[in-house]
C-alpha cells in the first residue's frame, strides 16, 4: 500500500507543474502613436451591412476591431477608451430594413432559403439625429455610407444622406469642410482613410449604368452622377483634400485601397450561363426568335442569357459577363427573362464595363497608392485581401470566401462584410500597419464575431 | 483492493491517451518502467506483446494485470492573437487508464509450447478543449479508444531459440466532437453549431516475434507487430443545426477508417551480474499509412461532404533504454525513452498535438507472497515546446504537453 502512496505523491509532483505555453508577445506602437484613431470612410467603414445600418452593424465594423486592437497597445502610444461611433438606438435597420436569412416561396412554387427584409418595424424612431450630443464632437468612426469622394466640395450634401444627417454639425455644410471640423475636434494621432469604393460601385450596381469612361461631366455644378464613375481628375483633387485634412493635425495612419469589386458576390453568385435548355423545342424556339441576333448558341443544358448590352442592343451574354443579384428570380423562372425576353440592362455587367470598372479601380488605387507614398503612410493592398479571400483564405478552421452566404465573410447583401468579414479585414489592415511602423499589435480573433445567422 | 482494480479496468473496457502519435506503450508495467524496453527478455506474461516468442520460457501459468492512470496535459498558444494577455489554452484534465491483462505460459512443465491470451490497449488518444476555445471548429473534443484480443501461441525450439506468434483482433471506438460555423438567429450571436461523430471499430492483424537466449547473460528479441486497420461502419453521425439548415446537415451514418501502425521491434538485453539487467530497444512505426483521417457519409449533400483530411505521419524511430536491479524480493528499474513524433509540420492539427517527446520512467516489483509479485511505476512524458501549424485548416501556435502516469499491477503464477 506505501507504495501506491507513493506513486500518488508523484504523480500530484508531477501535475502540479501542468505545461505552459508563454507566447505573449507584447502589443507595442512601434513607429505610430495609436492614442486617438479616427475612421473616415464610407458604408465599408460605418458599418453598413446587411443593406442597411444597425447598431450590431456598426460595433462589428473594421475600424471597431482596429480600435480594440489598438487598444491592446501597452507601451503609452495605445488607443484610449472610448471610442466612439454615432449608434442607432436599436437592430432593425435605418432607413431601410436589414435583410435576414429566411424562406421565400418562388413562382413555381419552389422553396428556398433566401435573404428576405426584416419584417420588424424599421429603426426611424430616434435613429434620425445621433442622440449623445455630448460625444458629437468626438465621434472617431465618421464612416458616411454612401458618400463618395466625387462628393466632398457638394454643399448641403447632408440634405440629402441620411446618414450624413444623422451627425453631421452642418448639414448645409460640405462633408469636407465637415471632415475638416471634426479633425480639429477630435485631435487624431492615427486615420484610416477608406474611400473611394462608392465612386465606382453605383456604376457596378446600376448595370454600368452611366458611360464609365471615367470623363462624367458634373450633372450640376460639382455634383456628378451616382451611378457614373467619378472621373478620375476630380478623385485625384478631392483625395487629395481629405488625406490633407486628416492629416492636419500631425496624425500618421493608413491610406486603405479599393478592391477589385466585380469579385463581390453581388455580381459572381447568379450565373451569366443559367439558362438551362432540357428539350430540343427549347433550343429550336429560342433559335428562331433569334435569327436576327448574330454569335449566338442555343444548345441543350446550360447556355448564356439573352441580354440587353450597354449599347442597348440585345444579344447573347459572352463568358466572363455578370449577372447582378438584385436581379428577380422570378422573371428568369416565369417570366422568360434571359430566353424570350432579354434580362434589362440594369442587371447585367458587359465587359466593357467590366473593363470600365476595373480600369477605375486601378486609377483610383495609383492615386491612393501615391499619396500614401507622398505622405510616408502605408497603402492597404484591398485588391490583393480580396483576390486571396476569392480563393479561399484558411482560418483556424473555417475555409472563408468570397460565396455568398457560405463563403462566411459577407453580409446578405452581398457587397458589405458581416462581422467576421470584417474582423478579417481588420487583421489584413493591422498586418500592414504593423509591417509599416514595426509595430506589434495583436490580431484579432475572427471567429469570436457572429456570421451569417439561420432560422 | 488490488484485484478490484482489475476488475474495475476491465469494465472501464479502453484507454486512451499519448504516446507519440496515437501509440501506447504502457503494455507492461517492467516494461514501461525500464522505457518501454522489453523485446529481448521474456520477463513475465506480457511479453505476450513485447515478444510472444518469450512466452514458452515462462515457468508455469502465470495471471497478469495491471493498470496505468495517464494524466495528459497539453497547452496551447496563439501567437497572432496573444498580445499582452497571453492566449493560454489548456486541455481539460483527464485520466485515462489503460490496462493490460495476460494469462498464459508453458502448458506443462516440460512443454516446449506456451498458450496464452493478452487484452490490452496498445493505442488511444483523448483530447478535451474548451467548448469555447479558438480551435473549436476543428476540434472539441476526439476519443480513440482500442482494446486488442491476442491469443498467442509459442514454441520454444531449443534452449536457445523460441518463437511466438498472436492472432489480434481489434476492437475500439472513436468519438469526435466540433463546432459548426452555422449560427441560428436565436440565441446568442455566436451559438455555433455541432457535428459529433461516434463509432465502434473493430480490426484484425498479428504480433509475431522471435526470441534468442545467447548465453545466461545476453538475450536477443525480434518483433512484427501488423499494423491494424479500425473500420468505422455504420457510425453515427449528428448535427446540432439552426432548423432551416436541417436537410443540408442531414443526420446520418458514416464509415471511416483508421490504420493503427504496425510497429517493428528489435532488442537486446545484457545481465553483467544476477542483479543487473539492461536493456536497449530500437521501435521502428510505419506511421506513413495514416496519410488521411476520413468520414466517409451515408448522405452527403452541398454542406455536409466527405471529410478528408491529410495527416502524412512519417515513420518513426524510438530508441528506449532500461536498467533493472534486483536487491532480492525487490526489483528497481529505470529507463528512457527518446519518441520522435511522426507528424510533420504543417500537419500538427489540435485533435492530436503531437511533438517529440522525453519520456522517463520508473518502478519497483515486491515479491509479495509465493508466486504473488506487485509492481507499480511511473512515467513522466515531457514534450518538447513545438510551434507548428495545421495547414488544411489555416491554423498554428504553440503546444506543450506533458503527461505523468502512474501504474499498478500484479502477477501471480500457479
Amino acid at each position: 500500500m506505501k507504495k501506491v502512496y507513493i506513486i500518488g505523491a508523484m504523480a500530484a509532483m508531477f501535475t502540479a507543474c501542468k505545461p505552459s505555453v508563454n507566447v505573449t508577445t507584447p502589443a507595442t506602437s512601434g513607429n505610430a502613436n495609436f492614442t486617438n484613431y479616427l475612421a473616415v470612410g464610407c458604408s465599408y467603414t460605418a458599418g453598413y451591412a446587411d443593406k442597411s445600418l444597425t447598431v450590431s452593424g456598426q460595433l462589428n465594423s473594421y475600424p471597431q476591431r482596429l480600435f480594440e486592437q489598438f487598444h491592446t497597445i501597452a507601451d503609452g502610444q495605445g488607443a484610449v477608451d472610448p471610442f466612439i461611433l454615432p449608434l442607432l438606438p436599436s437592430d432593425n435597420g435605418y432607413p431601410e430594413a436589414k435583410l435576414i436569412m429566411g424562406t421565400v416561396t418562388h413562382c413555381d412554387g419552389r422553396i428556398s432559403l433566401s435573404p428576405i427584409a426584416n419584417p420588424m418595424p424599421l429603426d426611424t424612431n430616434g435613429s434620425w439625429r445621433f442622440k449623445s450630443m455630448i460625444n458629437n464632437d468626438q465621434i472617431n468612426n465618421i464612416g458616411v455610407p454612401k458618400l463618395r469622394v466625387a462628393d466632398m466640395t457638394v454643399q448641403g450634401y447632408a440634405a440629402a444622406n441620411v446618414y450624413a444627417k444623422r451627425f453631421f454639425y452642418d448639414a448645409a455644410k460640405t462633408p469636407l469642410a465637415e471632415l475638416q471640423s471634426r479633425v480639429r475636434n477630435v485631435h487624431p494621432t492615427f486615420y484610416t482613410v477608406w474611400m473611394g469604393v462608392t465612386d465606382v460601385l453605383g456604376f457596378a450596381t446600376s448595370g454600368g449604368s452611366g458611360d464609365g469612361t471615367g470623363d462624367a461631366v458634373p450633372v450640376a455644378l460639382n455634383i456628378y452622377d451616382s451611378k457614373d464613375i467619378t472621373p478620375t481628375k476630380v478623385f485625384e483633387d478631392l483625395y487629395d483634400s481629405i488625406v490633407t485634412a486628416v492629416s492636419s493635425e500631425g496624425a500618421l495612419g493608413a491610406l486603405i485601397g479599393l478592391p477589385d469589386i466585380t469579385k463581390l458576390p453581388y455580381f459572381t453568385t447568379v450565373p451569366a450561363n443559367g439558362l438551362y435548355l432540357s428539350r430540343q423545342g427549347q433550343v429550336d424556339t429560342l433559335r428562331m426568335i433569334y435569327t436576327d441576333v448574330r454569335e449566338k448558341t442555343f444548345d441543350l443544358g446550360s447556355n448564356y442569357y439573352i441580354i440587353r448590352d450597354h449599347n442597348n442592343n440585345i444579344r447573347q451574354a459572352v463568358p466572363g459577363e455578370l449577372i447582378l443579384l438584385n436581379i428577380p428570380q422570378d422573371s428568369i423562372t416565369c417570366a422568360g427573362w434571359g430566353s424570350y425576353k432579354p434580362i434589362p440592362r440594369e442587371y447585367v455587367l458587359t465587359t466593357d464595363e467590366l473593363q470600365h470598372i476595373r480600369a477605375a479601380v486601378d486609377r483610383f488605387n495609383f492615386v491612393i497608392n501615391k499619396h500614401a507614398q507622398d505622405r510616408n503612410v502605408p497603402f492597404v493592398d484591398m485588391k490583393s485581401f480580396f483576390v486571396s479571400l476569392e480563393s479561399g483564405i484558411h482560418y483556424n478552421g473555417i475555409d472563408y470566401n468570397t460565396e455568398f452566404v457560405s463563403g462566411g465573410a459577407f453580409s446578405l447583401d452581398a457587397i458589405h462584410l458581416n462581422p467576421r468579414g470584417n474582423a478579417l479585414l481588420a487583421n489584413h489592415i493591422l498586418q500592414t500597419v504593423n509591417t509599416f511602423y514595426k509595430a506589434t499589435i495583436p490580431l484579432t480573433d475572427v471567429n469570436k464575431y457572429p456570421g451569417v445567422k439561420f432560422p | 483492493m488490488k484485484k478490484h482494480l482489475v476488475t474495475a479496468s476491465l469494465l472501464l473496457s479502453a484507454a486512451t491517451t499519448f504516446g507519440a502519435g496515437y501509440q501506447l506503450n504502457l503494455q507492461g508495467l517492467r516494461q514501461l518502467a525500464m522505457g518501454g524496453t522489453g523485446t529481448a527478455w521474456p520477463w513475465d506474461a506480457s511479453t505476450i506483446f513485447y515478444n510472444p516468442g518469450g512466452l514458452a520460457r515462462l515457468k508455469g501459468i502465470q495471471a497478469y494485470g495491471s493498470m496505468v492512470f495517464l494524466m495528459p496535459s497539453t497547452a496551447y498558444g496563439n501567437r497572432e492573437n496573444s498580445g499582452t494577455t497571453s492566449s493560454n489554452e489548456r486541455t481539460a484534465s483527464q485520466t485515462f487508464t489503460p490496462f493490460s491483462v495476460y494469462i498464459g505460459g508453458r502448458v506443462s512443465e516440460y512443454s516446449r509450447f506456451g498458450l496464452g491470451l493478452g487484452i490490452y490497449t496498445p493505442f488511444g488518444s483523448g483530447v478535451k478543449w474548451d467548448d469555447n476555445w479558438i480551435g473549436k471548429y476543428m476540434v472539441q473534443s476526439i476519443d480513440l479508444k482500442t482494446v486488442f484480443f491476442q491469443p498467442t501461441v509459442s514454441y520454444r525450439a531449443n534452449e536457445w531459440l523460441s518463437a511466438g506468434a498472436g492472432f489480434v483482433f481489434a476492437t475500439g471506438s472513436v468519438d469526435f466532437r466540433r463546432a459548426l460555423p452555422v449560427h441560428g438567429n436565436g440565441g446568442a450571436d455566436v451559438d455555433d453549431g455541432t457535428a459529433h461523430l461516434h463509432g465502434g471499430a473493430t480490426g484484425v492483424g498479428f504480433n509475431v516475434g522471435v526470441q534468442m537466449k545467447a548465453s545466461e547473460k545476453v538475450q536477443f528479441g525480434i518483433t512484427w507487430r501488423s499494423q491494424v486497420n479500425m473500420d468505422v461502419e455504420g457510425g453515427t453521425a449528428n448535427f446540432t443545426v439552426p432548423k432551416s439548415l436541417r436537410d443540408s446537415f442531414p443526420n446520418t451514418r458514416f464509415n471511416s477508417r483508421l490504420p493503427l501502425p504496425g510497429v517493428y521491434s528489435v532488442g537486446v538485453g545484457w545481465r553483467p551480474d544476477e542483479r543487473v539487467t539492461v536493456q536497449f530497444d530500437m521501435n521502428y512505426t510505419g506511421w506513413n499509412s495514416y496519410d488521411s483521417l476520413r468520414f466517409d457519409f451515408a448522405q452527403t449533400t452541398s454542406s455536409l461532404q466527405n471529410v478528408r483530411a491529410p495527416r502524412n505521419y512519417r515513420n518513426t524511430l524510438t530508441p528506449r533504454v532500461g536498467v533493472a536491479y534486483k536487491l532480492g524480493a525487490v526489483s528497481l528499474m529505470a529507463g528512457a525513452a527518446y519518441d520522435p513524433t511522426p507528424v510533420r509540420n504543417g500537419y500538427v492539427s489540435p485533435d492530436l498535438p503531437d511533438a517529440d517527446r522525453v519520456v522517463l520512467t520508473c518502478g519497483a516489483t515486491v515479491r509479495a507472497a509465493r508466486g504473488l509479485v506487485i509492481m507499480a511505476a511511473f512515467e513522466g512524458v515531457n514534450s518538447v515546446k513545438r510551434g507548428a501549424s495545421y495547414d488544411f485548416g489555416g491554423f498554428n501556435g504553440v503546444y506543450k504537453t506533458t503527461a505523468a502516469a502512474p501504474a499498478i499491477g500484479l502477477y501471480y503464477n500457479f
